[in-house]
C-alpha cells in the first residue's frame, strides 16, 4: 500500500526526514511515533504530496507520489482518508455538508452525498448532530466529523496526524476505537502520534522515528 | 452534462454562501465596480445621444437656398426648376414666410414670444432642397451651395455639411480617446477589485487548504469565486444602468421638461441596446477577470494545489 525507498526532505539547510525506508502493507493498522520533530507529519505530508521528497522515491497504492503531475494530485488525495489534529472542518459548513463536501468533490449525485454523508455521521455515533456547526461541537465530535469525512468515500488509505492531541484520554479511546473499526473493514490505516500509552494499549506495529532517521519497526511483522 | 450542472449548481450555492459570508469586501468590490460603469455609462449615453443626433442628420440632407426679401415667383421658380434638374436632388420644398414663423415657434417654444413681439415676420421665405442620402449628397451640397450662394434672388444658402463633419470629427475623436482612456481606467479597476477580492480569498485560505487537502481541484475551488465575480458583474452592470437612466431622467427633469436644447441633444434618449449590451459585457469582463487574478494569484492555493 505504501513504500518509501530512501526518502529525504530538507527546508534548506534542515533535514527533517533522513533516507526513510518503510513499507506499509495493505490492511495494515500502523503507528508512527516519535519526539516532537522526529518527522511524522513531514512524512505524511509527503504522502499526501503537500511537499515533494528531496530524494527518494514514495509509492501510494502503487502511484510515485513525487512523480504525479500537478493535475493528478487531487485525485491521489481523494483515495486517501486524512484526519488532523486540529480536525480541520470548514466553519461554515454543518456537519452533514463537510462531511458530504468530500462526495460533492468526488462528483457523486447529490442525493446519494446526503445518504452516504448521513450514513458515515452515523457510524461515528453523530447523526443527531448533522446541522451543527463545527463551532457549535465538542473537539470529540469535531474529530469524529473528521473521522466522517476521512472514511465517507471508502478510501483504501487512511492517514491521521496526531488525531488525538486535542482530545483528552477518554475521547482518544474512542477514536482509536473508531480507527480500529475502520481498520477491520479493510482500511490501511497509518496514525502517527507521539502518546505512548495509546499505541501500548492498541499493540499494533509501530514505526520509530527519531531526527527524521526510522529507527524501528520499518519493515512489516 | 449531468457533472457540468451539478458543479455549476454547486459553484452557485457556494458562491452565494461567499457573498453572504464576506459582505464588507463584497460590497466593496460592487460598490467599485458600480461607480466606475456609472460614469462610463454617463459616457455612453451622451455619445449614444450624439450619434444618434448625426446619424438623423445624415439621414436627413438638406440644403436651404433663403431667399431676398423681393424676390419674384417666377425668379423662384426658376430657381426650383433648377434645382430639381440636379442629379441628387430628391425634391425641392418651398417654405413661406408665415411657415418659416410656425415651425420656429414650434421650435422655439416660449422663446418664441421675442419674435411675436415684432410687428412684422422677420424670417425669409426659403427653397428647401432634400438630397438622396449618401456619399454623393455631400458633393451634390457642395456644388449647389458654391453654385447658388451668388444667384439673383438668393440671400444666403445654408448646407450644415461643415457642421456635421466636424461632429463627426469630434465623436471619432471622443471614441478613440474615450476607449483608450476607459481602458486604462478598466484596467485600474481590475487591478482595484483583483486586490479586494484577494482579501476575500485570504481570508478564506484555511478553508481553501482543507478543500484542497480532501482532493478538490484547483478549477472546483476557483469556481465558486468566479460564479460570485459573475454575480458581481452582473449585480454592478444592471445598477449602474439604472444609475444612468435615473440620472438622465432627473436632469431632463431639472431642465424642465427639455426646454434646454443641449441636453436634449445629450439626453434625449436612452442608452441603446448596443450600448447595453456593452455595459453589461463590459461590467462581467471586469469582474469575471478581477476574481480570476484573484484565485489564480492566491499564492497559498498554488502552494498547496502541488
Amino acid at each position: 500500500m505504501i513504500r518509501l525507498f530512501n526518502v529525504s526532505k530538507r527546508y534548506n539547510d534542515v533535514v527533517a526526514v533522513s533516507g526513510v525506508t518503510l513499507e506499509i502493507a495493505k490492511g495494515e493498522f500502523v503507528f508512527l511515533t516519535g519526539p516532537s520533530g522526529a518527522g511524522k507529519t513531514t512524512l505524511l505530508r509527503l504522502m499526501l504530496r503537500q511537499e515533494l521528497p528531496s530524494t527518494g522515491q514514495i509509492l501510494v497504492n502503487g502511484r510515485n507520489v513525487g512523480a504525479l503531475p500537478a493535475a493528478k494530485i487531487p485525485a491521489l488525495r481523494r483515495s486517501i482518508g486524512v484526519v488532523f489534529q486540529d480536525f480541520k472542518l470548514i466553519q461554515r459548513k454543518t456537519a452533514l455538508d463537510n462531511v458530504a463536501y468530500v462526495l460533492n468533490v468526488a462528483g457523486v449525485p447529490r442525493s446519494q452525498q446526503r445518504k452516504q454523508a448521513y450514513e458515515a455521521l452515523r457510524s461515528v455515533g453523530l447523526n443527531h448532530k448533522l446541522s451543527t456547526y463545527p463551532s457549535a461541537l465538542s473537539g470529540g465530535e469535531q474529530q469524529r466529523v473528521a473521522i466522517a469525512r476521512a472514511v465517507v468515500n471508502q478510501p483504501a488509505l487512511l492517514l491521521a496526524d496526531e488525531p488525538t492531541g486535542n482530545l483528552d484520554p477518554d475521547l482518544a479511546v474512542e477514536i482509536m476505537r473508531l480507527f480500529r473499526e475502520i481498520n477491520a473493514r479493510g482500511t490501511t490505516v497509518l496514525v502517527a502520534t507521539h502518546d505512548r500509552d495509546l499505541i501500548e494499549r492498541m499493540q499494533r506495529r509501530t514505526v520509530i522515528l527519531e531526527r527524521g532517521q526510522v529507527i524501528a519497526g520499518g519493515e512489516p511483522a | 452534462m449531468n457533472a457540468f450542472w451539478h458543479k455549476l449548481r454547486f459553484f452557485m450555492g457556494d458562491a452565494w454562501e461567499e457573498l453572504r459570508h464576506s459582505p464588507g469586501v463584497n460590497l466593496l468590490a460592487v460598490g467599485t465596480l458600480i461607480a466606475v460603469l456609472f460614469g462610463i455609462g454617463l459616457v455612453a449615453l451622451v455619445l449614444s445621444n450624439v450619434e444618434t443626433f448625426v446619424s438623423e442628420l445624415r439621414n436627413d440632407m438638406r440644403i436651404e437656398l433663403y431667399l431676398e426679401d423681393d424676390v419674384s415667383e417666377d425668379r423662384r421658380e426658376a430657381l426650383r426648376r433648377e434645382l430639381s434638374s440636379i442629379e441628387g436632388v430628391t425634391h425641392v420644398e418651398h417654405i413661406d414666410k408665415q411657415q418659416a414663423l410656425t415651425r420656429y415657434q414650434d421650435w422655439a417654444g416660449e422663446m418664441a414670444l421675442l419674435v411675436d413681439a415684432l410687428e412684422n415676420n422677420p424670417l425669409p421665405e426659403s427653397l428647401e432642397v432634400f438630397l438622396s442620402p449618401g456619399l454623393v449628397a455631400e458633393t451634390v451640397g457642395s456644388r449647389i451651395y458654391v453654385e447658388f450662394s451668388n444667384k439673383e434672388g438668393v440671400e444666403q444658402v445654408r448646407f450644415d455639411r461643415e457642421l456635421l463633419g466636424r461632429i463627426e470629427a469630434l465623436l471619432n475623436m471622443a471614441r478613440v480617446g474615450g476607449g483608450g482612456l476607459g481602458l486604462l481606467i478598466l484596467g485600474a479597476v481590475i487591478f482595484v477589485m483583483a486586490s479586494v477580492l484577494r482579501l476575500a480569498v485570504y481570508a478564506r485560505r484555511d478553508e481553501i487548504e482543507i478543500m484542497l487537502l480532501v482532493g478538490a481541484t484547483p478549477s472546483f475551488v476557483r469556481g465558486p469565486f468566479l460564479v460570485a465575480g459573475v454575480a458581481q458583474g452582473l449585480i454592478s452592470s444592471f445598477t449602474a444602468l439604472g444609475l444612468v437612466e435615473a440620472a438622465r431622467r432627473a436632469a431632463l427633469g431639472y431642465s424642465g421638461g427639455g426646454s434646454v436644447a443641449l441636453f436634449d441633444l445629450l439626453l434625449a434618449h436612452a442608452l441603446s441596446g448596443r450600448f447595453v449590451f456593452a455595459l453589461i459585457a463590459v461590467g462581467l469582463t471586469v469582474s469575471c477577470t478581477a476574481a480570476w487574478f484573484a484565485v489564480r494569484h492566491s499564492q497559498g492555493l498554488r502552494k498547496i494545489a502541488g
